[in-house]
């Protein structure tokens, strides 16, 4: 059976952690970076609970719960700064955030 | 019948989130997420993880993404002001290309290991045995993300309040 195996879900994490990946270095919107990271952070999780089915054992489970904890925290902080940052530049382009960049300040 | 919803269930993931990194707008984007999140949560439910089932459904789903697309509309954003991405398709066409490599690496060492075949316990997944592990072994970092949580609260407060002279 295809679904016993635990090959078929790795493939499946796999994948979407790539897309994540993808959207992460591909696009320039901050909304649709932010939701990238969102999307490898439910790849990992796929990842944790087949395993957690894997071996037997809750652990890779309460991992998954942790995660989904710990992206709940990052989503407040981060659309507060999105906030800010909108307010402020105005602009959702990752490209107008380069305060930090060594070129902007030579 | 496992088969056929574990192929409905993924096929729905990977549509929404290749949707997801390809359409223009935000608001668009949210939605096609949300597809690929309710999609995770029939997996997990495929896994034996009841109570991760609804922890999906109800904090990323219903929590995190509702939150999102409030913020979305909240700022009103304009066409204006959307990054301009003239490019998009051949970086994504050529991201994808560099990260094939990446993938069969990663699947030829997961390929070794072997198919699943002891039977499971008839209760798991449920709640109980799971609260009985995250309240005795895993109780330290049950109770971090707490206070996480709470500098997360402060944290988005502090930074979203406005600016006083």
């Amino acid at each position: 059976m295809i679904v016993s195996s635990l090959f078929s879900y790795v493939l499946v994490a796999m994948l979407l952690f790539s897309i994540g990946l993808l959207g992460v270095i591909a696009r320039k919107n901050i909304f649709v970076i932010y939701m990238s990271i969102e999307l490898m952070f439910n790849a990992i999780n796929l990842l944790f609970v087949a395993l957690a089915q894997y071996r037997h054992s809750y652990d890779g489970q309460i991992f998954a719960v942790v995660i989904i904890a710990t992206a709940a925290a990052e989503a407040a902080v981060f659309l507060a700064l999105i906030v800010v940052l909108f307010r402020r530049k105005k602009s959702l382009d990752a490209d107008v955030l380069r305060a930090l960049s060594q070129k902007e300040a030579a | 019948m496992n088969d056929l919803l574990f192929f409905l269930l993924s096929f729905f993931a990977l549509f929404g989130a290749f949707g997801m990194i390809v359409l223009h707008q935000p608001v668009h984007s949210a939605l096609s997420l949300i597809v690929t999140l309710l999609a995770l949560a029939g997996l997990f439910a495929l896994l034996n993880a009841s109570f991760l089932f609804a922890v999906q459904i109800i904090v990323y789903a219903g929590a995190i993404l509702t939150l999102f697309i409030f913020i979305i509309m909240f700022l009103n954003v304009k066409e204006s002001n959307l990054p301009k991405e003239p490019n998009k398709t051949l970086y994504l066409f050529l991201g994808g290309i560099v990260l094939i490599p990446l993938n069969l690496l990663v699947l030829r060492a997961f390929y070794a290991m072997p198919l699943l075949r002891e039977p499971l316990a008839e209760d798991f997944g449920e709640i109980q045995p799971l609260g009985a592990a995250l309240f005795t072994k895993w109780l330290l970092p049950f109770e971090l993300i707490s206070l996480l949580l709470l500098v997360a609260l402060i944290g988005a407060v502090v930074f979203a309040r406005k600016d006083e002279v």
